[in-house]
């Protein structure tokens, strides 16, 4: 048997630069930070985001210039920073093209990948401007040629419902990343991934990549996970490499584990207001620690306990997160 | 009524309560008994935990995928798990959305960065979309979930630069829209055809309730919320407010709701700043 079992520095190896990638998790919950940041630090780049939404993690690989094409719905801090600074800079200097679809689209997008056809319709949006056909940006970028197997030759089609005649359907073309990226709270020796809580778009981003690269909390025994398989959202076979990073997603949050830290994606957001500041955060929180050992070091045990989640309620209950 | 009066009933001072507080009071009043309210993140959240902690029996959906949550600490966001406590399905985007489309949502509770006078919401960009002088976080599930509800009701502050005779891109739709591919304004009702289930029939800001005229698609002013003048609130406004149909003040909240909102529903002031 192959043993997926890596570390976190090769995990990222595998990610080519010019990849297509998608992740686990919904805004500021269950991101793969730990992989974010050593994306970082190993320089990757040119890279193809395509998610159900977005958040913190890639305003950090936007801001540190790791992203030529963003195709989303959403991205920011949710209460923690309005506005998406890096994505904004790179879309006014024309390093970036951003892509809009609604949160419906690209969700439908992600489950066309994951089931292996080309499309699926839907009614959501209509009257919107997402559907507008001079906001098509991959189109006016030129990039709808063909050439590229994971840009789809339209950014949208419309079509008459045959079957009911209820009609004029949204067609959505299918999401194919190269590569997910998914942070687990356990996964199998072996692969097989256990999601607690909301699962979030998790299945349809791992479906519809090629290959899988899961984050756990904890590594534990695959016989452990088939005592209870209901329990569970992708069989080994899917998974292309497995890594134990406990914190692997703070500062985002994971139900059971830990608290978002808002305070930290805070001072984020702040410093990504300009690139001066952003340079110094990125140097302080990335480049300036060699592992996420390091890093979990910096931010001390203390901090960190403040987040961890109670075994009943399944989030912190000493985390401060308001004016009181 | 005078304020002895409103006291002895059991209503708040003005000075006893935030704008803040009366805006997540009047979205909670909006819900009715029964409905399936799919809310989604900041305000609409702190007021839909006011509907239910009152006593109101709806059933809340939160976008990120749970159903019937009954949270007993107020969430930050829909993916946070506070949204799970007591729900009755954890699961994910997709089984929500499918409910969506599939018609069973009664109310949309969201929120909004600008908004024009046929209730069309941007949160996606400020200035022209090809040459944005700000980008904002974009559509998230705003508008998916105000397109499929029966009814939305939108959530937010007001002021001048949010409230605009059209708005700069059309994130999600109103009650006067752009029909694609051909591009030409048409009535909600024509863009969605056989899948028309309604539309936005309230905003609530924090200075009035504004509703809709279904056929002309136009918002009116509802009522003022105490404390403000009209041309107070005309001054907040980048278009000329219809004031024909205002009915008067909004009821301020009781002294009940307010003990909800700080006891129960907030107690940490993660959206609420107690007025000192």
């Amino acid at each position: 048997m192959q043993d997926k079992q890596c570390s976190l520095k090769e995990a990222v190896q595998m990610i080519s630069n010019g990849s297509t990638l998608t992740f686990s998790g919904f805004t500021i919950w269950r991101r793969p930070m730990a992989v974010i940041f050593e994306m970082i630090r190993q320089g990757k780049n040119n890279l193809h985001l395509i998610e159900v939404n977005s958040g913190s993690h890639s305003e950090m690989l936007i801001g540190a210039g790791a992203v030529s094409i963003w195709e989303s719905c959403w991205i920011g801090h949710e209460l923690y920073g309005k506005v998406p600074y890096c994505l904004d800079r790179k879309m006014k200097s024309g390093d970036i093209t951003a892509e809009d679809y609604s949160h419906q689209h690209i969700l439908y997008r992600m489950q066309a990948g994951a089931a292996g056809i080309p499309y699926m319709p839907t009614w959501a949006s209509r009257g919107t401007d997402i559907l507008n056909p001079e906001y098509d940006m991959l189109g006016k970028a030129g990039l709808r040629d063909g050439q590229n197997p994971r840009i789809p030759r339209q950014k949208y089609a419309f079509v008459s419902d045959p079957f009911y005649g209820e009609g004029e359907m949204i067609l959505v073309p299918a999401a194919r990343p190269d590569v997910c990226i998914i942070h687990a709270q356990q996964a199998g020796e072996e692969g097989t991934v256990r999601v607690m809580g909301q699962t979030f778009s998790d299945a349809q981003a791992a479906k519809a990549a090629d290959k899988v690269i899961v984050i756990a909390e904890e590594i534990v025994p695959e016989s452990y996970l088939r005592e209870e398989p209901d329990r569970n959202l992708l069989p080994s076979y899917l998974v292309d490499a497995v890594v134990e990073v406990p914190w692997g997603a703070y500062p985002t949050g994971v139900y059971g584990y830990y608290d978002v830290d808002g305070a930290f994606l805070r001072e984020f957001a702040s410093a990504s207001k300009n690139e001066a500041s952003l340079e110094a955060w990125f140097g302080e929180w990335v480049y300036g620690v060699e592992s996420h050992e390091e890093f979990l070091d910096k931010l001390t045990v203390s901090h960190l306990m403040s987040l961890k989640a109670n075994g009943y309620h399944k989030y912190s209950t000493r985390v401060k997160r308001g004016v009181k | 009524m005078e304020k002895a009066l409103m006291q002895r009933e059991g209503y708040a001072a003005l000075d006893e309560y935030t704008s803040a507080d009366l805006l997540a009071v009047a979205a909670a009043r909006e819900v009715r008994e029964e409905e399936v309210v799919f809310a989604g993140t900041g305000l609409p959240m702190l007021a839909i935990m006011l509907a239910q902690v009152s006593g109101t029996s709806c059933k809340v959906i939160y976008e990120a995928g749970t159903i019937e949550s009954q949270s007993r600490s107020l969430p930050s966001s829909v993916g946070d798990p506070r949204c799970v406590t007591g729900c009755s399905i954890a699961s994910g985007l997709l089984d929500v959305f499918d409910q969506l489309q599939r018609g069973r949502i009664d109310l949309a509770f969201l929120g909004g960065a600008e908004i024009d006078q046929y209730g069309n919401v941007n949160t996606t960009v400020i200035g022209d979309y090809l040459h944005p002088d700000v980008r904002f976080p974009g559509s998230g599930g705003n508008s998916d979930i105000n397109s499929l509800s029966k009814r939305t009701v939108f959530i937010m502050l007001q002021e001048k630069r949010r409230f605009k005779e059209q708005v700069d891109y059309i994130t999600s739709p109103g009650w006067r829209v752009r029909h694609w591919p051909s591009g030409e304004w048409v009535h909600r009702r024509r863009a969605y055809g056989q899948k028309f289930a309604g539309g936005p029939t309230a905003v609530i800001t924090n200075m009035a309730v504004y509703r809709f005229d279904e056929e002309s698609g136009r918002m009116y002013v509802d009522t003022i919320h105490p404390g403000v003048a009209k041309d107070m609130l005309q001054e907040n406004a980048g278009f000329p407010l219809d004031f024909s149909r205002c009915r008067g003040e909004t009821v301020p909240p009781t002294y009940e709701e307010l003990d909800i909102l700080y006891q129960v529903v907030d107690p940490e002031g993660v959206f609420l700043a107690k007025k000192s």
